[in-house]
């Protein structure tokens, strides 16, 4: 493979990878919040969509609305579950909660749909065409869309209005921002249901690449969790490059050094950054 | 009591068993300044965190809290504030990472209130008119004061409490602070001021109370309460700092 077509490759995958991270960049940015359940709700969207799709033999734009559903569902659920500790911000509490709801969610998601990997098939991914000798599919073409036009929407939803405003005085003072008139409550209910939507988005649009199982969903936590970090926590527009950075970075590696050692060279990446930027790209400037 | 916009009946706080304040009734009238002051621990800032039911710990906090004759005792912090009770935290925290302009922005008063206009809040602090565009991390004590009181001011208040504003400023700005919360008053807000500055707050408030130990001591017309040895002794004597 030549350099333009690993390019090419590296763009479609960054764009799958910062996708998979914005459910936590907002929730870092905005609740100075984690979910390590974040990969097997990225798990639980793909199955929901597949299922939506394959069984239900519902059309795919439905699909991605049923899996986002449910996303936001989870989210809620999971939010609700552990509220208390979130307005203590009990940090390492909420790090096994989610942990372990990671867990219930792998069991039960073995329950419901069993052992057998399973394809989800789109009229997207069955369209392919060659781009400077990289064969994609409209599939890959969708989800770079997705991405830039959520990170967009996000950046300005963040950066300018109401809603952005509060989100920012929830993030750097939730007590502060209940004198200010802020339910923070329902912000964090909200910052949650949209980490599990927009995760279960990333899941609908970026599974038809893999096979689906229930063990899924560690690689996409580490994903994020690179992404995140490296873009500067809470950073929108940090996330977005971080992502693509990775993807490109990941399918530069793979092509020319080897596949089997990408994760640990993006750490060694990843290490050397925080070494020499311990805020990360976009250092100093949180929720942006 | 109609006249009454703010009233706490036996209002009760304590931290893990231990009582940090027990107040069989407090009330704060139209057009009030009313100080309270005693020592470090005496509750003064228990008092005013629990009529907002808002604190950076967890207390235990019972009691009845009145405004404008509605209960909200049991209300959540925000939607007191929504009805009008607003309270400037010590420090005059402000949000550091917003700009003075997106802090008062950001301050909007609920459906039904109406709160000061940006003009109103710049002619009582035209300071800040300066400062517009700085972030709220990059204001002095002095300014982040303002700022705090302005914001409180932009939520369209009913009642105010304030705590502690003098803390850390300079003389020449207490007075102005304190000038300011007076020209409020006469303007008919109800103002309940937690002050260490007895000295300071005796100049403009009209009634006095004094806390010790979670308690009320003393508390009458400031006329009365400049008077009072226990508040001359341990306030106003020689030996005060």
């Amino acid at each position: 493979m030549n350099l333009v077509q690993q390019l090419i490759n590296g763009l479609i995958l960054g764009h799958a990878y910062a996708l998979i991270a914005i459910g936590w960049t907002v929730l870092l940015g905005v609740a100075r919040l984690v979910n390590f359940g974040h990969g097997q709700m990225y798990m639980i969207g793909a199955f929901m969509a597949w299922w939506a799709t394959a069984p239900l033999g519902l059309p795919y734009p439905v699909a991605v609305l049923v899996a986002v559903a449910a996303g936001a569902l989870l989210g809620l659920l999971v939010q609700a579950v552990m509220l208390r500790l979130t307005l203590e911000q009990n940090l390492v509490s909420i790090m096994i909660v989610t942990l372990g709801f990671g867990h219930v969610l792998r069991g039960a998601a073995s329950l419901a749909f069993g052992g057998t990997p399973q394809v989800l098939e789109t009229p997207p991914s069955l369209i392919e065409f060659e781009l400077a000798g990289a064969w994609i599919t409209a599939q890959d073409l969708l989800i770079v869309a997705a991405a830039i036009l959520v990170f967009a929407l996000l950046r300005g939803v963040v950066e300018r209005g109401r809603l952005g405003r509060t989100a920012r005085m929830v993030a750097e003072d939730p007590k502060l921002a209940q004198l200010a008139g802020i339910d923070v409550t329902r912000v964090y209910l909200a910052v949650f249901a949209f980490e599990g939507a927009a995760v279960a988005l990333a899941a609908a649009l970026v599974a038809p690449r893999t096979p689906i199982l229930t063990s899924i969903g560690f690689e996409e936590v580490i994903v994020t969790f690179v992404v995140v970090v490296l873009g500067g926590i809470g950073s929108v527009a940090g996330s977005y490059l971080a992502g693509v950075g990775l993807g490109l970075f990941t399918a530069l590696f793979g092509g020319f050094v080897s596949p089997a050692y990408t994760t640990a060279a993006s750490f060694a990446v990843l290490t050397a950054v925080l070494v020499l930027r311990p805020g990360g790209l976009a250092a100093g400037r949180a929720v942006r | 009591m109609s006249d009454v916009v703010l009233e706490a009946r036996d209002l009760v706080v304590a931290y893990g068993g231990n009582l940090a304040l027990d107040l069989p009734h407090l009330a704060l009238r139209p057009g009030e300044l009313v100080g309270v002051v005693g020592a470090n621990g005496a509750g003064k800032s228990t008092l005013v965190n629990a009529l907002l039911g808002w604190s950076r710990g967890t207390p235990r906090i019972s009691g009845s809290v009145r405004l404008a004759g509605e209960e909200i005792g049991a209300l959540p912090t925000h939607e007191r504030v929504r009805r009008g009770l607003l309270l400037v935290p010590e420090g005059g925290p402000v949000f550091g990472r917003l700009t003075v302009a997106e802090n008062l922005a950001a301050a909007e008063a609920a459906a039904g209130r109406r709160g000061y206009t940006e003009a109103e809040v710049f002619d009582l602090f035209p300071r800040l008119r300066e400062r517009l565009h700085h972030a709220g991390a990059a204001l002095s004590g002095g300014e982040r004061q303002m700022l705090a009181i302005a914001r409180s001011l932009r939520l369209g208040p009913r009642a105010l409490l304030l705590d502690e504003p003098s803390i850390g400023l300079a003389p020449r700005l207490v007075s102005t602070v304190l000038r300011t919360v007076r020209r409020l008053v006469d303007a008919g807000l109800p103002v309940l001021l937690v002050e260490q500055n007895v000295r300071a707050a005796i100049e403009v408030v009209d009634r006095l109370v004094l806390l010790e130990r979670g308690r009320i001591l003393a508390e009458g017309p400031v006329a009365a309460m400049r008077d009072d040895p226990r508040i001359i002794e341990a306030y106003l004597g020689d030996t005060v700092a």
